[in-house]
């Protein structure tokens, strides 16, 4: 194993002017610096799938802008695949693979493989050995359909596929992955998800990705790093989080009459109203399966929702839990 | 129709205040227009200058058509500014929320939007007409006579370009365009005009009953003239309404789904 | 499939000349993608002729005794405005192109790419432009057949097709530089304006620059403005050997010092970028 990454005391502070009050405040404007990131230091290995995640507004986008090349630090070092990307953010470039799930790299009037087909040139990339590429991923993201077909024309999910090919198609070493699943469907977010892993894991490929679904961290990513307020507050593997944060599911039942009481372990009941219960489940000690059944036989049940607790609120946890350690 | 005007005002009071809300960008939209209407008026200045004139056109007589447009599209802009992109309003099925009210459909597609780029357009018309155009106080009433015939022809010509919107979905852009042509056409003096493009001029892009017989009326004023604005200037507007509630016909019984 | 293909010396100005051409293609096949919005540029190029070709065979058949008629050559201005209005028709909006990317903050993803992306969107906006220049060439020579007009001699065509061609490269500089100016500014709107009505003025649109009292002739001759208007379309009325050499020098020289701008403030505008994360 060697280190991909190697950030060591990495610092961003942004300063902005802010007017000043009243009819003359905007001809002497105060200087407010912000520190965005404060100090960040971690190392990610080659083959690593490394989730960082964090609030709005914790440092997570200006540290990968910094790691990707296109933010200069105010201080600190980074190395990454041997080289320090806002100097060489070129020569970097050919070698990173970048997916935004909320900004298109592809170009809307033309079918996609026209956009590949760009990138080819754009990368430098030998045409044989981009054809393989290419063709491999048709067949294993089932793309067969899509090829000819104008971006502008695609769903979401059918775009996103596209998007995580064409970052791909130069054989980078490294992914960067920016809310990859963000809008899409349940369906469309596990394909994804596999498909990310999956490649990453036959081709020895480093993986770094934010998101705010707890799921992409979960089925994709074995190491998390939890940012907020610009430093690293957290960083574990995977596994050691899932059994005491991400093992959790919310179940909310409606009911059209009388409410229950569920006595099962592992079930905490939340905020609930006339209509509806809301149940914190440990799916370590119980089953989600167990618990419907349970609502189930009471009966009077109209509707049931399953969801992944809010990302906010895992940070919050695992933050939490992280400053009582400490 | 005293409420119904108030009604109206109403409406595009709200419009006018939307187009206002970012005011650096109105700004930028009206002082872009009016710099773009004073270079095409040197253009002409310089034109007049070279040339003196041009099938019996002087420099006053450009004026007085270039103030009439410009003055005509202000108006039509401020205060009818959905005009614009009406066509693509149908096409959105903008008027299935319309249709559910019981207020005139035309008037609610044209109060929906107020352009700033008009503003620009319509205090050079004024300064243009004042300055250049030599006429005098005692036109006056033939003036806004001349106007309000312009703007009718030209306002019921947009319309009956959107209302291909009912028949076919290309006309989205198209439309526009021939509004545009329109506007092109009502931008040279109308003396250079010939033949086949003398009869497009006065029939399909009718610049000719937007602004030319209304230079016309003005500079000879007599009973033909003015006749023949008023009644063109009312056969649009007639043909315009008859179009859209055509097309309307063909909307509601689900024909025209684009 | 992480081996590196990093480019190596002896390829490298091939691969890069390989990647414009690309973007060329790229830019020529979104513009032939949008071909209702090229057709309907032809039919406004039409009537546009048909109107401006109007108003000077009116000012040539009157030929007014003591004013500039006695200047104008037998067929009138036509041909001239036929070549003006086929140059800025062709021109695509690069500056919308470029505000847009720039303050949307989607210029990112071409940061993070190795080739660079100003070269990148010129090249495509390049081969929108030749796309646009095709469709209204034709045009222009099925009008100048139907409407009997005495065409231009055979050379002028000669003279004509290169000098429109980097008449069309100065102007998309001069509308890059407007662009570009996002950096900086929220809007780049009034710098657009200013560039087009100077284009309209100095580059001669409706008229030649000989018109013009000496001194702005002067001035519109030697401006960035006339090599890309000027230059090219005089060919169609005065076709000379020595006319084409001279604009071609002055487009050149142009070329040169609009590329030099519009790297600079490329260079300034990344760096701020690349410090302050946006604009």
């Amino acid at each position: 194993m060697s280190a991909v990454i190697t950030i060591a005391n990495l610092r961003k502070q942004y300063s902005y002017a802010k007017r000043g009050r009243g009819l003359f405040g905007g001809f002497s404007p105060q200087h407010v610096s912000i520190e965005a990131v404060d100090g960040v230091s971690f190392q990610v290995e080659r083959g690593e799938r490394v989730a960082v995640i964090g609030p709005n507004g914790a440092g997570k986008s200006t540290t990968l802008k910094m790691l990707s090349g296109i933010l200069e630090p105010t201080s600190g070092e980074a190395s990454v695949l041997g080289l320090t990307p806002w100097r060489d953010r070129k020569a970097l470039a050919y070698r990173i693979g970048v997916v935004f799930g909320q900004r298109s790299q592809l170009w809307g009037e033309l079918p996609a493989r026209d956009s590949f087909n760009q990138l080819r040139h754009i990368y430098d990339q030998d045409k044989a050995v981009f054809e393989k590429r290419l063709g491999e991923m048709v067949k294993r993201f089932a793309l067969a359909e899509l090829l000819d077909q104008p971006v502008h024309r695609m769903s979401l999910g059918q775009r996103m596929r596209c998007e995580i090919t064409a970052s791909l198609l130069h054989g980078p070493g490294l992914l960067f992955l920016d809310e990859p699943t963000i809008g899409l469907d349940v369906t469309a977010k596990a394909a994804i998800r596999d498909f990310i892993r999956d490649h990453a894991r036959d081709h020895g490929q480093t993986v770094l990705l934010t998101s705010h679904d707890t799921r992409d961290i979960e089925l994709v990513c074995d190491r998390v790093i939890v940012v907020n307020a610009g430093r690293v507050v957290v960083d574990q593997p995977t596994d050691q989080l899932r059994r005491r944060f991400l093992g959790r599911k919310i179940v909310t039942l409606l009911f059209n009459g009388a409410q229950i009481v569920l006595d099962l372990p592992g079930v905490t009941r939340r905020a609930s109203d006339a209509h509806a219960v809301v149940l914190d489940v440990d799916t370590r000690l119980v089953r989600v399966e167990q618990v419907i059944t349970a609502a189930l036989a009471h009966g009077g049940v109209e509707d049931i929702t399953i969801e992944d607790p809010p990302m906010e609120e895992v940070i919050h946890d695992i933050y939490a839990s992280a400053v009582t350690t400490q | 129709m005293i409420a119904f005007l108030r009604l109206y005002a109403l409406q595009v009071g709200a419009a006018v205040r939307m187009s206002f809300a970012d005011r650096a960008n109105f700004a930028l939209q009206v002082a872009g227009m009016a710099i773009n209407n004073l270079v095409f008026l040197t253009l002409w200045v310089l034109f007049f200058a070279g040339f003196k004139s041009v099938g019996g056109w002087g420099f006053s007589d450009m004026a007085l058509l270039l103030g009439l447009t410009m003055t005509i599209v202000g108006i039509c802009g401020v205060a009818f500014g959905g005009y614009r992109d009406m066509a693509v309003s149908i096409l959105r099925g903008e008027l299935d929320a319309l249709l559910t009210q019981p207020k005139g459909l035309i008037s609610r597609l044209l109060a929906r939007e107020s352009l700033a780029t008009a503003w620009g357009d319509l205090a050079g018309g004024i300064t243009v007409l004042s300055l250049f155009a030599e006429v005098s106080l005692s036109d006056l009433p033939l003036l806004i006579l001349a106007l309000s015939a312009g703007l009718t022809g030209y306002l019921s010509a947009a319309i009956s370009f959107a209302c291909l919107a009912f028949w076919a979905s290309g006309a989205r852009s198209f439309a526009r365009d021939l509004t545009d042509f329109t506007l092109l056409f009502s931008s040279y003096p109308g003396s250079i005009y010939q033949g086949a493009v003398k009869v497009v001029a006065y029939s399909i892009l009718p610049a000719g009953f937007v602004v030319m017989a209304p230079v016309e009326m003005l500079r000879e004023p007599g009973l033909k003239s003015v006749a023949v604005v008023v009644t063109a200037a009312m056969a649009y507007a007639v043909l315009a309404a008859g179009l859209f509630h055509l097309g309307l016909r063909r909307y509601r019984s689900g024909a025209s789904l684009a | 499939m992480t081996s590196t293909h990093l480019p190596s010396r002896p390829n490298e100005a091939s691969r890069a000349a390989s990647a414009l051409l690309s973007a060329f293609r790229l830019g020529a096949g979104q513009t032939l993608a949008g071909w209702p919005v090229l057709v309907g540029r032809c039919i406004f190029y039409v009537i546009l002729l048909i109107v401006l070709s109007a108003l000077w065979d009116k000012v040539v058949a009157e030929r007014l005794p003591g004013t500039l008629a006695g200047e104008l050559p037998a067929g009138g201005l036509a041909l001239y405005i036929g070549v003006t209005e086929w140059i800025t028709l062709a021109l695509p909006a690069v500056h919308l192109k470029l505000e847009d990317d720039i303050r949307s903050g989607g210029l990112e993803p071409h940061l993070l790419r190795p080739k660079s992306y100003l070269a990148q969107t010129f090249s495509q906006s390049l081969g929108a432009a030749m796309v646009r220049l095709g469709a209204l060439g034709v045009t222009a020579l099925v009008l100048l057949a139907v409407s009997g007009r005495e065409p231009p001699p055979w050379e002028a065509f000669a003279y004509i097709v290169p000098l429109g061609v980097l008449g069309v490269v100065v102007g998309i500089l001069l509308y890059a530089l407007a662009g570009l100016m996002a950096f900086w500014a929220r809007r780049t709107l009034p710098f657009q304006l200013v560039i087009q009505k100077l284009m309209f003025l100095l580059g001669g649109l409706y008229a030649p620059v000989t018109l013009y009292p000496p001194l702005l002739e002067a001035v519109a001759k030697a401006s960035p403005f006339a090599a890309h208007l000027y230059w090219p379309s005089i060919q169609a009325i005065v076709t000379s050997r020595e006319g084409f050499l001279t604009g071609l020098a002055w487009q050149g020289f142009w070329i040169v010092v609009l590329s030099y701008a519009c790297l600079s403030l490329w260079r300034a505008g990344l760096a701020k970028v690349l410090r302050e994360g946006g604009v």
